[in-house]
């Protein structure tokens, strides 16, 4: 009896130390996330000087000053455009491509899935001359088409949705067949309905990454009506100097989408993370 | 309605052969179960018939249309697969019209056809569930109901009851003999479960090593097996074998009991089944065993003897069931004793 009331003091014990420790760490994390929040609501001259938790009197000036002197609302739009595109073109040829692969029978298969699997290895910095060369002898740069179509390439697209049809059991594309469906329409009203989750959980983090990207918009989009948000905020910065405020301004509606992307999909966005982790990892 | 029929059907992957020169075929509105043990070949068969295999050799015809290159969906076929395959993502009603939503029927054609079905397999209530929210019963006569609604000529069943229970597959097993009862339409049907074949079967393909060993009706099977291995294989408990020796006109059995006037030239292994083997008293019998284990069923028992050659079964009525361990003295139906000789063919007897 008292020996089980031992144990279970302990285990309470370190259940609250091991939940003060995730608390910790939790405000850890979140402190320059809050910090760069609070900072965008203090007047600039404040920034430097004013480091109270909250600040003595908010103002959104930073936030009205960077939206009316900058291409904000266009770097929106772009952002937009260019992510719905890549998440729209890159999980419809994800799907395709894994369908492929895992049902289909043609000569040539098992090369395409290495090369896929190849291509994962390569890391994408690697990639990024030779992509601005061609984007660049193309005449793409300064486009929509110019920043997205190197953005398509996402094998790890390909690799969940491939294990994903390969565990699907055979018996469901046999009475398809039998019901004389064909191989888009087997796709298209069996497979991808059959788990609408695998799809919009890709989907969000494609999304999330497309947004959030930086390298190659920045490469890509020089003229900044063709800049994405994220790119965008670095030139508040280069135009207006250090000017705390107005940057974390920006950093903070830059980020505010993919924020609350992430509040409404949460369950998805998990998902999306446990599919690819393996793979990943 | 349709009649099938198998010609020389050999089915080979890479080296391996799987089948070979098999022949069968099958009367219009038959209904005909391929029984064999695992590995046998009976679903590869009943997949080839589906076109869900390719065929290496020989022709498939139905009502004498030669469907063995054709689509599966164009061989007027319908198959229900074994884990029923029911598309997790629609109602019952969008699964059963699925092949015909996918013909490019009407919304109105599809929901009559469905509900003429729904009606005939009794799933009116359940036409708006998901198959997640349905029984394994339920969800049996979905698919039965999603392979209907094609009007197929022949329809296919993949081991269709292996999934449920005892008692709902003795009920499933009655609607599917009711069912083809009131549509007359051509049944072939895997099963390793030789008492669904038995029951529900007209005519039992039985298979081994993808070799037709015997077809014929459930009581041909039983009562005149055509070998050593159908004489195991149908019947449960399996027949009791006894190898033997000749000795003049006798057989002599293990242990030394003679079955008088019963050598025959090449006959190496006697066969006979639980239901004509006696327990007679002590002297009067063939076989002297001690009894091991007693199945009470209620109705009847068995009675599993150790003999110096092995087990022997023997059925009996419950209330003359001998306790185990006690020592008993078996007599056979001589009229009832199956004869083989070394490469397990019957022998006449």
């Amino acid at each position: 009896m008292s020996v089980t009331s031992t144990s279970r003091r302990r285990i309470e014990t370190g259940a609250v130390l091991l939940t003060a420790l995730t608390a910790i760490c939790a405000l850890l994390w979140f402190f320059p996330i809050y910090w760069a929040i609070i900072t965008s609501l203090r007047f600039d001259q404040d920034t430097v000087t004013d480091f109270a938790l909250f600040p003595k009197s908010p103002t959104l000036s930073a936030y009205i000053f960077t939206i009316e002197n900058s291409n904000l609302l266009r770097w929106y739009f772009n952002s937009t455009v260019t992510s719905v595109t890549i998440t729209i073109i890159t999980v419809a040829m994800a799907a395709c491509t894994g369908y492929a692969i895992s049902q289909l029978s043609f000569p040539g298969r098992k090369l395409l899935w290495w090369t896929i699997l190849a291509s994962f290895m390569v890391p994408v910095s690697a990639l990024i001359v030779n992509h601005f060369i061609i984007i660049a002898q193309i005449k793409l740069l300064n486009s929509y088409a110019g920043i997205i179509l190197p953005m398509l390439l996402h094998p790890v697209t390909v690799i969940v949705y491939k294990q994903f049809f390969d565990g699907l059991p055979r018996e469901f594309r046999e009475a398809a067949v039998m019901d004389g469906a064909t191989e888009f329409q087997l796709l298209f009203r069996i497979f991808l309905p059959m788990n609408w989750g695998v799809t919009t959980a890709l989907a969000i983090i494609t999304f999330i990454g497309a947004w959030n990207s930086f390298l190659w918009p920045f490469l890509a989009a020089q003229d900044e009506t063709m800049m994405t948000v994220t790119v965008g905020i670095t030139a508040v910065q280069d135009a207006y100097g250090v000017a705390y405020g107005r940057v974390l301004s920006g950093a903070v509606l830059a980020g505010l989408p993919v924020a609350l992307a992430y509040l409404l999909f949460q369950r998805r966005v998990t998902q999306a993370i446990t599919l690819s982790a393996g793979i990943k990892g | 309605m349709a009649s099938l029929e198998l010609t020389s059907i050999a089915k080979k992957y890479g080296a391996v052969e799987v089948m070979r020169g098999l022949n069968l075929k099958v009367q219009d509105g038959a209904f005909c179960a391929l029984l064999g043990p695992s590995g046998c070949g009976k679903s590869t068969l009943l997949r080839m018939i589906a076109g869900l295999e390719t065929v290496t050799e020989g022709n498939i015809r139905i009502d004498s249309t030669d469907v063995t290159h054709e689509e599966p969906s164009r061989r007027g076929v319908a198959m229900v697969f074994q884990n029923y395959a029911l598309y997790p993502h629609l109602t019952v009603r969008q699964n059963i019209g699925f092949s015909l939503s996918l013909a490019g029927a009407t919304k109105a054609v599809q929901t009559e056809k469905a509900d003429v079905v729904a009606k005939m397999l009794q799933l009116e209530p359940l036409m708006d569930r998901r198959p997640a929210e349905l029984s394994g019963g339920q969800r049996q006569r979905v698919a039965i109901g999603r392979a209907l609604v094609r009007d197929p000529k022949v329809f296919l069943f993949d081991e269709p009851l292996s999934n449920l229970d005892a008692l709902l597959r003795v009920q499933m097993r009655l609607e599917l003999a009711k069912l083809h009862q009131d549509l007359k339409t051509t049944m072939i049907y895997v099963t390793h479960d030789q008492v669904e074949a038995m029951t529900l079967a007209d005519q039992i393909v039985v298979l081994d090593k993808g070799v037709v060993q015997q077809v014929g009706s459930p009581l041909d099977l039983y009562n005149a097996p055509a070998n050593r291995f159908v004489a195991g294989f149908i019947g449960s408990p399996a027949m009791n074998f006894l190898a033997v020796s000749a000795d003049g006109s006798d057989l002599v059995l293990p242990g030394g009991g003679r079955l008088a006037g019963a050598a025959q030239g090449r006959v190496v292994e006697v066969g006979i089944r639980p239901e004509h083997v006696r327990i007679v008293a002590d002297g009067a019998g063939l076989i002297r065993g001690t009894t091991r284990v007693v199945e009470q069923l209620g109705n009847t028992s068995f009675v599993y003897v150790d003999i110096p050659s092995g087990t022997f079964v023997v059925e009996v009525a419950p209330d003359a069931t001998p306790s185990p361990g006690q020592s008993v003295d078996l007599a056979l139906d001589m009229s009832r004793l199956h004869k083989f000789s070394a490469d397990g063919a019957r022998l006449a007897n």
